[in-house]
Parts: structure tokens; C-alpha cells; sequence
């Protein structure tokens, strides 16, 4: 445990020496700036009140940075220590692989949350100068920001996943692209197939359909373990290919 | 006597279609500095990286500190401070960061961190680089930090991958008498394919070829067998029995060949001490009035017996 958040402080400390890092943020900013600006707009227009919190967590703009910023945070984790040979020096020390694993994942993930933290402005300015009535529900906002999590959470798993798996952080990045697409893309199957059951399963693990719900203020407990489950997969697979290399 | 620090049992390594390591055993005791021999690609690497966690054995088992390196491994990595091969490092983080973030993780208490950093800074001669960024550093530098990451948790046995690879003779002189100075307080297993570092730094060697150990000795009787035993050939016409007693009996001949061509008898006489015994022979063949025609000595270097130890492995089937 004390090992863990050695390592956690560490993971989350190198962003910041990293200028990818920065990259990313102002890139994220500038989306969700946009998409915050499409969002007044639609308010000024005297819109009709019904979830406005989907321009910012069910858009385009959304799925395009999340979608990118899992990969690229996440490709370094291991394929950089792999590739300078500290994972020698980082699995020598007195830790357990779990707590490396664990570590580097919260640390990614509390990054992410980083990223996300400026946007909390976008909710104080709405609740100030809010042209409707009433001033925006925060069930939507509060349940968006949960899905942008879980989402962000799962995604950021297959993306540690991706990195444990090569020394090459652009492969990595990569492989955890094509993944996270197509857990994204398997959402429009339910568009695309007529079996009944093949919809069934793409409407549960689609991603869009779940944001979608988020955005609406609905938290279907379905999506929350999906996610759950999804990220305690990919960690579990990412502890086993760590340990790998003991495999005899 | 006490457990020995290092104790490795029939060790082998392999992987997919070759033997890295192949059956050694080996023990060490606490205080003593060995180095590993080995041209490249012996499995010097190999076998460090099995005892320090890294890898697993394919077949034996090995103990460091009386804990089996696969079972209690969180124990030997609490035991062990090990600087791989090619020093890695975080090359953005400062020196004093790099060691701090290094002695928090192998659990130096927070009151003796500050001290201990400040101590290996001082050992490895990194006082005043503290605040400069590793990457920057130059690769003598780098190996210095390494080996006080190795350090910085006070470890009972130190191991060492090729420690002086890479640097100048000033920073190899330097990291070899830090080695030397560490004697005292740790156990230390350090590997290298230069003779003469063992010669300077080490109590013993352990020589390994092909995965095998071909030879363990302190570097004196090393020398002793493979340098000072020099061999003499000589060539005499006489009666092999009465010749072969005789030469045998010389003071410092340690074993003695015989191959006899007709008349003439080849004798080739390994001699155990320094002392040159060639005098000693023609007194003898004046003596006894053999017929002397040849009287030579065969001098082997540190590197021809390195080399002959290896090679002759290599023709093992």
C-alpha cells in the first residue's frame, strides 16, 4: 500500500515532465471549449431546457477527445520503462506487481481527471448566467461528469493494457486506438444488424447509448457495472502479462 | 559458519531453443566481493537477473539471505540493491529527486532518507550534482547514479552488472575503489569480461562460459594455476622411468606429462610456484648425462587461460 502511492505520486507527477501531457490538455480544452460555446449558443436560441448537458458529454467533440486522450495517456505507462530498461530496476524494488499495475492506472486516471477539472467552470458559469427559468439541473451535470469517468475509466484500462503488451509506446497507443474504437463502434451495430439479439447485446455495450443516458441524468446501474467489470478485466490482464515474464 | 548469503543450487535458464544457464551452483558468503567472468553472452546477465528477481529459473533454485528468490522474492528485493546492465534511469528527473523517489520506494524511513541520500551522494561522488537532471548527466555520472541507487537502502548484498562498462580509466579507477570500500559493509557479486577488474576488486571469481561455471578461485591462485603455472617442456634422450622420477621430484613441478617419440622423451612439467625451474633441469640432464635438446617455457597470460578456459568449453559437445 505504502509502495502504491509511492508510485501513484510518481506516475502522476511525470505528466507533468512530459509535454505530451500539455498537448493533450490544451487540445482537450480547446474541444470542450467549442463544444461549451455550441452549448451557449443553443441556450441563447432559447432552446427548450431538455438536457443541455448532451452538447457537452454526448457530442462529437466528446467522443473525438476521449477517444484520443486514453491512448495517448496511457501509451507510455509501460512501453517507456520497457523500452529504457527501468522496468528492471522498477521490478527489483520491493513492490508487487499488482501495486505497480494499480499505481500506474491511478495515476493515469487521476490525470484524466485533471484534464476534466477546468471544465467545472463551464457548470459555474451556466448556474450564473443561465437564460432559462430555472437554472440547469445538476443531476444531468453530475451524472455526465460520472459517465465521463466510468468511460474514461474503462478506456484508460485497455489503454495500460495496450502499453503492458510492447516497448513501442507509438504500437501501444495504436493497438489501444483500435480498441477502444471498437468498443465505441460496437454501439452501431445495434444500427447495422437484424438479428434481435445481436441488437440486444450491442444497445448493452455500447458506449454512445450508455453517454447517452448519462447526459440525460439517468444512471442505469447496467452501464456503471459494465464499466466496472470492463476495467477490472483489463487490469487483471495487464497484472497476468506483467507476471508473464515469471511465467516459466 | 555462517548461511551464506548467496547460495545457488543446479540453476538453469532457458528459453525457447536455447540455455542461457545451465546448472550452475555456487555460494557466497557475507562480506565477500566475487566477480562473475564471462566473455559476452555467457549468461552472466542471465543469472543476476534470476537472483534479483527479475527472471524466474527454468530447473534449481537460488537463496539470498536464506530466502528463495522465487517464493519470498518481496524478501531478496528488500535484501538486494541490483544495478542492471545498462543503467537505467528516469532521464527527467533530477539526481536528488531520482535517489529520494528510489529510497522511498525500497521503504528508507523518512527520517533516514534525507541521510542516507545525502550519504550515497557523498560515497558515489554525486555531491554536487544533486539539482541536475539526469538525462544530462554524462554516462560516468549516470553510472555513479545508479550504483547509489543500488546503495541507498543500505542492501546486504549488492549486485552489480558490469559496473565499469562504458566509462573512462579515471571513472573506472573511481568505481572500483567505491566497490572496494563497500567490501566492509555488503556482500558483493559483480559481473564483468575484464580480467583485470576482477584481479583489482574481487576476493574471488567465479568463471562462467556458455552458462557453465568452468573455474571459482581467489585471483591469486587463479593466477597461481593459470598464469604462474607456467609450463616447462623439456626434450631429453634417456630412460623415460628413471628421467620421469627424477623430474618429478624437482621442487615446484605440480604434474608432470610424458609422451614418448622414439629415443626421445617430451616431458611437459606444470609448475606450481614461481620459481623459474629451468636451471634446475639442465643440472639435472648434466647430472645424470641425458642428452638435453630442447628446454623451453610455455607462459600463458590471464587472457590465454580466459580464453583457453572458454574455448575449450565451447568444444564440449
Amino acid at each position: 500500500m505504502r509502495a502504491f502511492f509511492i508510485l501513484w505520486k510518481r506516475e502522476l507527477t511525470t505528466y507533468f515532465y512530459s509535454p505530451i501531457a500539455y498537448v493533450m490538455m490544451i487540445f482537450f480544452l480547446i474541444i470542450m471549449g467549442f463544444s461549451f460555446w455550441l452549448l451557449a449558443n443553443v441556450l441563447a436560441q432559447g432552446a427548450p431546457g431538455v438536457s443541455v448537458m448532451r452538447e457537452l458529454f454526448d457530442s462529437l467533440f466528446f467522443w473525438m477527445t476521449t477517444l484520443t486522450l486514453a491512448p495517448v495517456l496511457t501509451m507510455r505507462l509501460f512501453a517507456e520503462e520497457k523500452r529504457s530498461g527501468t522496468i528492471e530496476t522498477l521490478m527489483t524494488a520491493p513492490v508487487s506487481d499488482p501495486a505497480v499495475v494499480l499505481a500506474k492506472y491511478f495515476g493515469a486516471l487521476s490525470f484524466y481527471g485533471l484534464i476534466w477539472a477546468p471544465t467545472l467552470v463551464y457548470v459555474v458559469i451556466l448556474r450564473m448566467f443561465s437564460p432559462l427559468a430555472a437554472p440547469p439541473d445538476p443531476g444531468p451535470i453530475v451524472c455526465g461528469y460520472l459517465g465521463a469517468l466510468l468511460i474514461g475509466a474503462f478506456y484508460l484500462a485497455i489503454g495500460l493494457f495496450c502499453s503492458a503488451l510492447t516497448r513501442n509506446q507509438i504500437v501501444a497507443a495504436i493497438v489501444a486506438f483500435a480498441l477502444v474504437c471498437v468498443a465505441f463502434f460496437s454501439g452501431f451495430l445495434s444500427f447495422m444488424v437484424r438479428e434481435e439479439a445481436a441488437r440486444n447485446v450491442a444497445q448493452y455495450v455500447s458506449s454512445l447509448a450508455h453517454m447517452r443516458d448519462f447526459a440525460r441524468g439517468v444512471v442505469d446501474t447496467r452501464p456503471v457495472v459494465f464499466h466496472l467489470t470492463g476495467t477490472a478485466l483489463m487490469l487483471f490482464a495487464t497484472v497476468k502479462v506483467i507476471e508473464a515474464r515469471k511465467w516459466k | 559458519m555462517s548461511e551464506p548469503m548467496i547460495e545457488v543450487r543446479h540453476l538453469t535458464k532457458r528459453y525457447a531453443g536455447c540455455t542461457a544457464v545451465a546448472d550452475v551452483s555456487f555460494t557466497v558468503a557475507p562480506g565477500e566481493v566475487v566477480g562473475f567472468l564471462g566473455p559476452n553472452g555467457a549468461g552472466k546477465t542471465t543469472t543476476l537477473r534470476m537472483l534479483a528477481c527479475y527472471l524466474p529459473a527454468s530447473e534449481g533454485e537460488a537463496r539470498v539471505a536464506g530466502f528463495d528468490v522465487f517464493r519470498h522474492s518481496l524478501e531478496v528485493r528488500r535484501r538486494i540493491g541490483y544495478l542492471p546492465e545498462s543503467t537505467p534511469l528516469y532521464p527527467e528527473l533530477r539526481v536528488d529527486e531520482y535517489l529520494n523517489y528510489r529510497a522511498q520506494l525500497k521503504g528508507v524511513p523518512g527520517r533516514r532518507r534525507r541521510q542516507r541520500v545525502s550519504e550515497v551522494k557523498e560515497l558515489c561522488g554525486l555531491a554536487d550534482v544533486g539539482r541536475r537532471i539526469i538525462g544530462q548527466l554524462s554516462k560516468g555520472y549516470r553510472q555513479r547514479v545508479g550504483l547509489a541507487d543500488a546503495l541507498v537502502h543500505d542492501p546486504e548484498l549488492v549486485i552489480l552488472d558490469e559496473p565499469t562498462i562504458g566509462l573512462d580509466p579515471n571513472q573506472i579507477r573511481h568505481v572500483r575503489d567505491l566497490i572496494k570500500s563497500l567490501a566492509s559493509r555488503h556482500t558483493v557479486l559483480l559481473s564483468t569480461h575484464i580480467l583485470a577488474e576482477v584481479e583489482l576488486t574481487c576476493q574471488r571469481v567465479l568463471i562462467i562460459d556458455r552458462g557453465r561455471i568452468v573455474a571459482s578461485d581467489t585471483p591469486d591462485k587463479l593466477r597461481a594455476r593459470l598464469q604462474g603455472g607456467r609450463e616447462v617442456v623439456v626434450e631429453i634422450h634417456a630412460p623415460p622411468p628413471e628421467a620421469a622420477q627424477r623430474l618429478a621430484a624437482l621442487p615446484g613441478v605440480a604434474r608432470m606429462a610424458a609422451d614418448a617419440a622414439g629415443a626421445w622423451t617430451q616431458f611437459r612439467l606444470e609448475c606450481s610456484g614461481s620459481e623459474d625451474i629451468r636451471p634446475l633441469v639442465f643440472e639435472a640432464a648434466v647430472q645424470h648425462g641425458w642428452h638435453l635438446r630442447e628446454l623451453r617455457q610455455e607462459k600463458q597470460s590471464l587472457e590465454d587461460i580466459f580464453a583457453a578456459l572458454t574455448r575449450g568449453e565451447q568444444e564440449m559437445p
